[in-house]
């Protein structure tokens, strides 16, 4: 249960701070917020999905063992 | 991917503790030093023959040094913390890191995002000019998230302990925490011209900035680079070596002079400028105090070792621990002298304060770091030891040997330094020309040089070993190899 909030919280936390990437990156005026910005909501992309993409890991971990159990032949 | 926590000798239930985020970070520590220290190796080759920076203005010497300067103390440093703070507490608290898996994983990959951008902005030529606090508004913004989030896991993971004591290593730990939030955001109070621009401007001017510049930048040194890895002796000293603390009151002695003196220390890197005379007194006095909670510490670190002496020869890992505590005293001494006025008349703008700086950064942090690194590497990957501990002894003395090497030339450089630029004629004219000065270093910048390259080739031999150890035989699956001995308080 605190793994999961803490998954939503975090992951919340940093769209958010793509969000801000993506506004930076759109209206920067020198090179070094072109880059920071960029980075940072590719940051925050790539973040949410390795969160999205092991909470499925897991939900398939879970399942595959549960299978196991109930059919340890098959 | 996380340990157990072998439960049998302490009568607790089983802890699955979070190492997947300490193995990163120590995978990381090891990574930024080898970066760090090569950076390191090219600017001691541009002060010596500046060609070498083949005139591209984003490896000239200006900004490469930030690059070094932030590659060590946070990258590499910083890193190493992270490791121990999360393995430490962990232990001691015998609980698992707070807060979930994704925010020790956003902690991770956050921190090793601002390392990444702040280099990048150093070498594009973005900076606050202000030492050890170059990174612009948006950098310090990004790294006061990353910060916050560290202080609620290792804050949390205390309080959420079930063992009744906070080990002393967990002091200095937060500490370490929650000074340097103070420290960063107090000093980097600053407006930027308009939210899509890098610069900015800091809120204090004249000397006032250069006041709360150097009380960040002395503390940096107090609770980044000092109480942090004070924290790191307190546990991996007494696992290493099977023995407990010598004095837990001397610890404790120790934690709270030492953190209540160091933060009162900053002004002695202002003397004899336009700060007021009774602010750089303080300083100088506050500095000259500092010495006997430091060499507290050092006696602690050193007598833990009463009957377990011999192990230094066996434990390369334990060696470099207690070769830092020795750095540590010698540094924690020069500093001090320094710091008195008459004597910082001579020192100040010399290579002297490089070589002061370095024997504390490659004798004490990364000495300090190595030992940890060597024991927990063995420890987080389940194996029974190291790959090869000749390999970790040529380590030790190679990298002995460059500091060696380094901080006695920049002695040698900086009093010669000193003493020239202060020398006046029996007329009163200046004896030497600036040029002279530099062109009279200048063996003795090669001679840093090579001390460089003997600790970058040390650390080297180092990444070697820990690879080979990591990629032979696992032992004792699920159980920590150290698990048995538990001379650490509360563990």
């Amino acid at each position: 249960m605190q793994e999961n909030l803490g998954d939503w919280i975090v992951g919340i936390l940093v769209s958010v701070l793509g969000l801000a990437g993506l506004f930076l990156w759109a209206g920067a005026q020198d090179v070094e917020m072109t880059i920071f910005g960029l980075a940072l909501a590719g940051f925050a992309v790539v973040f949410v999905i390795g969160l999205i993409k092991r909470h499925y890991d897991e939900k398939d971990t879970v399942h595959a063992t549960a299978k196991a159990r109930v059919n340890p032949h098959g | 991917m996380a340990s157990t926590a072998a439960a049998a000798d302490s009568g607790l239930p089983p802890v699955v503790y979070n190492d997947d985020v300490v193995r990163k970070f120590t995978i990381a520590a090891i990574f930024w030093a080898i970066v760090a220290f090569l950076v390191g190796v090219v600017l001691a080759s541009e002060l010596a023959w500046p060609q070498v920076n083949l005139g591209l203005s984003f490896i000239n010497f200006g900004r490469l040094r930030p690059v070094h300067t932030s590659g060590a103390i946070f990258a590499f440093g910083g890193s190493a913390l992270f490791a121990t703070a999360f393995y430490i507490v962990q232990r001691t608290c015998h609980v698992r890191l707070f807060g979930g898996r994704a925010l020790a994983d956003f902690i991770f990959w956050g921190y090793q995002f601002f390392i990444v951008m702040a280099a990048l902005s150093y070498v594009l030529g973005f900076s606050q000019g202000q030492e050890y606090a170059e990174p612009e508004w948006h950098l310090d913004l990004f790294l006061t998230v990353i910060w916050v989030c560290f202080a609620i896991v290792f804050i949390g993971t205390v309080m959420m302990r079930t063992e009744p004591h906070i080990y002393v290593a967990n002091w200095f730990y937060m500490a370490f925490i929650l000074t340097v939030a103070v420290l960063h955001i107090g000093n980097n109070i600053a407006l930027p011209v308009n939210i899509y621009t890098a610069k900015s401007y800091n809120i204090f001017s004249g000397t006032q900035n250069a006041l709360v510049q150097w009380w960040y930048g002395h503390n940096a040194v107090g609770f980044f680079l000092t109480a942090g890895f004070l924290g790191m002796m307190y546990y991996f000293i007494p696992k290493a070596a099977g023995r407990p603390v010598y004095s837990y009151r001397l610890s404790i002695v120790h934690f709270w002079s030492l953190i209540f003196m160091y933060i009162w220390a900053g002004p002695h890197h202002l003397h004899w400028t336009a700060l007021p005379d009774w602010a750089q007194t303080l300083g100088m006095a506050f500095s000259i105090m500092l010495w006997m909670p430091s060499w507290g510490g050092m006696i602690n670190g050193l007598m833990t070792l009463s009957g377990a002496w011999d192990k230094l020869r066996t434990d390369p890992g334990l060696r470099f621990s207690v070769t830092a505590v020795g750095f540590y005293g010698m540094s924690t001494f020069e500093g001090p002298v320094m710091s008195i006025r008459s004597v910082n008349a001579l020192s100040h703008y010399t290579d002297w304060g490089i070589g002061h700086v370095h024997s504390g950064s490659l004798g004490w942090v990364a000495f300090i770091s190595f030992g940890a690194i060597y024991y927990l590497v063995p420890s987080l990957w389940n194996r029974s030891g190291l790959y090869s501990k000749k390999l970790a002894a040529w380590h030790y003395w190679i990298a002995t040997f460059g500091i060696v090497l380094y901080i006695s030339s920049m002695w040698v450089a900086g009093i010669m330094e000193g003493l020239m630029w202060r020398a006046y004629d029996s007329q009163g004219f200046l004896q030497y020309s600036f040029l002279e000065s530099v062109v009279a270093v200048h063996p003795f910048y090669v001679i840093r040089l090579l001390g460089g390259l003997c600790f970058l080739s040390g650390a080297l031999i180092m990444v070697y070993n820990l690879i080979m150890t990591v990629r032979s035989q696992r032992t004792n699956p699920g159980i920590e190899p150290f698990s048995g001995a538990m001379p650490v308080a509360a563990e």
